[in-house]
Order: C-alpha cells, then sequence, then structure tokens
C-alpha cells in the first residue's frame, strides 16, 4: 500500500508526466473532426481508427520516461535492494500511471465518442474496451522503454510496435462489431484474458530487465 | 559474533580487464570494513556485488542482514521536483522520532518546503544520508559518503557510524577522505 502512495505522490507532483499525455489525446481528438467534412457519413467509423490510434500514441507518450527518471537519480537501485518483489513494485507503479493517465483518457475518448456518434450507448460500450487497452498499451510500451532504458525511447517503440499491432485488429473487430449491432463482449473478454496475462508476465520480465541494466 | 556478509574468492573481470581477484572477507556484526582503492579499482563494484546488484566474475558473497540493506551510492536517489519532506515521505523517514534532531543537526530544518532542485550538492547528500541515520538495518553500506559534505556533517556522520558500530551494525564503506572510523581495511589497489 505504501509503495501505491508514494508512486501516486511522485506522479502527482510531477503534473507534466500525466497531464501533457492527456492534453495531446484531448488535442487529437478535437482537431480530427476539424480536418475532415462534418456532414461526412464515414465520419463516425474513422472516429474509431483515429481514437485508437491516439489511444496508443498517447500511452506511448505517458511511458517515454516511465523508469528513466529513477534510473537517473538511483531510485531503481534503491528499489532494487529492496526486501520487496521489484516486479510487484514496477507493476505498482504501472498501475498509477493507468490511474492517473489510462482512466481519465478512457473516459475522455468515451465522452468524445458519445460527442461525434451521437449515440450514448455507443460511447458507453466503447468505455471498458478503452480501459482495459490502455493499461495493455501502457504495460506493453512500458517494457519497450525499460528495454532501451539507456538507449533513448524510439529503440524500445520501434521494439514494441508490432506487438501492439494485433491488439489493434482486434480493436478494428470491435467498431465493426459495434456498428453492426454485434455483441462485442466477445473482444472484450478477450482483451481481459490478454490483460490479466500481461499484468503478471510483463513487470516480472522488466524487473529482469532493470536488473540487468542496473549491473 | 554473527557474520553480516561473507565472501569467498571474489573475482570481478570487465572487458578482459582484471578489477580484483580472489579477495575473500569476513565482516561481523559490530565491526565496519573500509573499502580502499584509487579511482577504476573496482570499490563500487565490490559494494554492489554485497547488495546483489552485481554479480561477481568468479566466487561467491552471501549477506546474512536481518532487514533490507541500506544504502547511500554516488546518485542520491531524491526527486528533484519534491520539497525536501516529500523526498521524507517517500523514504518513510517523517515520522521518525530522531528527525527533528538529524534535521537541526545538519542544518535542514529551515528547508523543510525547499524543492531539492533548489538546494546545494552538499545539501542534498545531507538529505540522501539522513536514510542513512534514521534506518535501522543491520547492514549499511556507504560508497564515497563524504563527498560534498562540510567538516561539521564529516564528523556527525563519523559519530554515528561508531555508535552504530558499539550498536553490533555492520557497516562497509569506501571513502577517498580518511575517517574517524576504527574499520578494517580492504586495500583493493594490492588485489
Amino acid at each position: 500500500m505504501k509503495i501505491f502512495y508514494f508512486e501516486l505522490l511522485k506522479l502527482r507532483k510531477k503534473s507534466r508526466g500525466w497531464i501533457g499525455p492527456i492534453l495531446v489525446f484531448v488535442l487529437i481528438m478535437t482537431a480530427f473532426p476539424l480536418t475532415i467534412e462534418f456532414l461526412n457519413e464515414d465520419l463516425n467509423q474513422a472516429f474509431f481508427s483515429v481514437l485508437w490510434i491516439a489511444l496508443m500514441l498517447v500511452m506511448m507518450l505517458a511511458t517515454e520516461d516511465i523508469f528513466l527518471e529513477d534510473y537517473n537519480d538511483g531510485s531503481l537501485e534503491q528499489l532494487a535492494i529492496k526486501n520487496q518483489s521489484l516486479a510487484l513494485i514496477l507493476g505498482t507503479k504501472i498501475f498509477i500511471y493507468w490511474i492517473l493517465i489510462g482512466v481519465p483518457i478512457s473516459f475522455i475518448g468515451s465522452f468524445y465518442g458519445f460527442g461525434i456518434t451521437r449515440s450514448f450507448d455507443l460511447g458507453l460500450n466503447v468505455l471498458p474496451i478503452l480501459l482495459v487497452t490502455s493499461y495493455i498499451f501502457l504495460n506493453v510500451f512500458s517494457f519497450g522503454n525499460a528495454l532501451s532504458l539507456t538507449k533513448g525511447s524510439v529503440l524500445g517503440t520501434l521494439i514494441t510496435l508490432p506487438l501492439v499491432l494485433p491488439l489493434l485488429v482486434v480493436l478494428g473487430k470491435v467498431v465493426i462489431s459495434i456498428n453492426i449491432g454485434l455483441n462485442y463482449f466477445g473482444f472484450l473478454v478477450l482483451l481481459l484474458g490478454i490483460l490479466s496475462i500481461i499484468i503478471v508476465v510483463i513487470p516480472l520480465i522488466i524487473s529482469f530487465i532493470i536488473r540487468a541494466h542496473l549491473e | 559474533m554473527k557474520t553480516i556478509v561473507k565472501a569467498s574468492n571474489l573475482s570481478y573481470k570487465i572487458n578482459e580487464k582484471k578489477l580484483f581477484h580472489s579477495i575473500s572477507f569476513d565482516v561481523c556484526a559490530g565491526s565496519a570494513l573500509y573499502v580502499a582503492g584509487g579511482n577504476g579499482s573496482g570499490k563500487t563494484t565490490l559494494l554492489r556485488m554485497i547488495m546483489g546488484i552485481s554479480k561477481p566474475t568468479r566466487g561467491s558473497i552471501e549477506s546474512f542482514a536481518n532487514k533490507e540493506i541500506c544504502f547511500i551510492g554516488h546518485k542520491n536517489a531524491l526527486k528533484q521536483y519534491l520539497t525536501v519532506e516529500d523526498n521524507l515521505i517517500l523514504s518513510s523517514l517523517d515520522t521518525h522520532l530522531n528527525l527533528d534532531k538529524y534535521l537541526i543537526d545538519l542544518d535542514l530544518n529551515n528547508s523543510l518546503d525547499v524543492t531539492v532542485a533548489n538546494l546545494s550538492f552538499g545539501q542534498q547528500k545531507k538529505l540522501a544520508l539522513l536514510r542513512v541515520f534514521l534506518n535501522d538495518s543491520d547492514l549499511i553500506i556507504l560508497d564515497e559518503p563524504c563527498v560534498g559534505l562540510d567538516n561539521n556533517s564529516q564528523q556527525i556522520l563519523c559519530s554515528f557510524i561508531n555508535e552504530e558500530i558499539e550498536k553490533d551494525k555492520c557497516i562497509i564503506f569506501s571513502s577517498h577522505i580518511q575517517l574517524d572510523i576504527e574499520a578494517n581495511i580492504l586495500n583493493l589497489d594490492r588485489q
């Protein structure tokens, strides 16, 4: 519980770390309808594509220095010698990022969905998908940033981008299901299944990667 | 006397360069080990091996500390954008009984609401040292703890370490400055 509070305190005080990605997301979602014809019938469909891509890019941006600051100031060394599991500490850190960045973005995305499609149900349906997907993206991009901790975030992004492409395909299928009125619950369960594996495996792998960097 | 750290035939090689070869030592509770040596002799590497962060090329090292190791290294593990008080909260030191005493001794009592980035290097080092002064670990590892400290703070550190040794704690430190601490010496230049 202490780790949770400490990570929350750090991120809350470093407001640019979480307000920045949220503002970028709002900017993309606000700017997108301005660039195309308002009366375009495909606006609804295009909206979801932009929503997923914006979500992915913003999560990538949010995790850019998730471990770098702790590595540079020696905090990661201190965490590595604690009796507590490093994987648990890192998992908590990712969870806090999701609470402060992923959750607000999911609600904002859902709100935009409601505003653009003018369908309350659609906006509501997309919310759980956004919540789960943002957490998956955060985990995957954190893994990439841990890999390229001392080499800059571009390398990490390049490595992890192929991992999120199948997820974008699933998200595309979700949109089709929602648009033609099919039950998309199966896709939500699939995403939850992916998430349940990822939240256990990724922090564990990251802990090994970080120990290797520290060595 | 209980052994806290036991190293057997430790060797470390980096890029085919031998830093040290076949070192063995025991550090018991109530004693100190001074790791001496020039720049690049492997002092920090040895301390990191004791903490389990680095692995020796050959040999083994074991730590039998009851609690988490208390460590101060070259990096202070302070959050520059947080205040002194917030950093104390992050280290779980804000409610410690002796906090006020050491804050006054180290002249940090008037800087609680100052952002760490606005403190001098020496003041940041003192703040990092509070983690040592207020810990209850039986193994304390200090890598160059005197860098940036004024004479008064160095004396506070030395008297603290001597008190901790009397309390049966185990201290392992490296320093280029001669400290008034009774300790066994491990000179890595001769290894």
